[in-house]
């Protein structure tokens, strides 16, 4: 891999009930180009939760992969209402997700404490009004130990 | 103990067949979407009431080859079509999800954690 592998998604907002097919892509890329079961595990959760979240709160908009041998990078960005308080967000239990979400058994403040736990670094930008860009990194380890 | 022979024992009403020759190692039960996602490992049968689409997206991501609907929760459609073409096994069980573990702890399908 000279090149960083690329590849963008968009997420519909009307996804709701089929939340996880940009997040089976990346899963499925991620296989193609051989990379460690552990790190798939990983950017497999980042990305649905991302994804989740695009749908639940973005108003949909658009996800990214960037593979390099060192590192799996995630990113989703949307244009939707933008989080108030970053802080309060990534507690774990806060949500601001609807009664219908809910009762799907979402919105119960897990995804971004699941992003957090889940990646090596983890950047988060939002403006109230203009929309949010969340962007996950998560690192390849080369020595495997045993 | 491999799909087909667990719904067997269970009696359960089986809406998607799945691969019935692949071995269950362990449970997860669970009705919050992140908690499974975050928690669940491999080849686990997954207990939930949970009745929509999303159960199968988890499901394939998770690589979790069996859900077990606890209570006599029916699957809506599009989720027994997805277990169908995702070849996921659905079943349905009326046995609450507290019961339906102690059944699944009685046949054999232990905590595997560590292994």
């Amino acid at each position: 891999m000279a090149s960083p592998y690329l590849e963008n998604f968009v997420v519909d907002e009307n996804e709701l009930f089929s939340i996880g097919e940009a997040a089976a892509q990346i899963k499925a890329i991620l296989k193609m180009l051989g990379i460690p079961s552990d790190v798939i595990r990983r950017a497999s959760i980042v990305a649905y939760e991302a994804e989740m979240n695009l749908v639940i709160h973005g108003g949909g908009g658009r996800m990214e992969l960037e593979v390099r041998p060192e590192r799996v990078k995630i990113s989703a960005l949307d244009a939707g209402p933008g989080i108030p308080d970053i802080e309060k967000a990534m507690m774990e239990g806060f949500s601001t997700a609807s009664e219908k979400i809910r009762e799907m058994g979402f919105g119960a403040g897990m995804g971004l404490p699941n992003i957090k736990r889940n990646s090596d670094s983890l950047e988060l930008l939002s403006e109230v009004g203009k929309g949010t860009t969340l962007r996950a990194e998560i690192l390849v380890k080369q020595e495997r130990e045993g | 103990m491999t799909i087909g022979e667990l719904c067997d024992a269970l009696q359960a009403e089986v809406v998607s067949a799945g691969d019935e020759t692949q071995k269950i190692e362990g449970v997860i039960v669970g009705d919050l979407l992140s908690h499974v996602l975050g928690s669940a490992r491999e080849n686990q049968a997954w207990v939930t009431i949970q009745t929509h689409l999303n159960v199968a997206a988890v499901a394939v991501l998770k690589e979790l080859p069996l859900i077990l609907l606890a209570s006599n929760r029916r699957p809506q459609e599009e989720l027994a079509a997805k277990c169908r073409e995702e070849n996921v096994a659905l079943a349905v069980s009326p046995l609450p999800a507290y019961e339906l573990c102690l059944r699944l702890g009685a046949l054999g399908i232990g905590d595997v954690r560590g292994s």
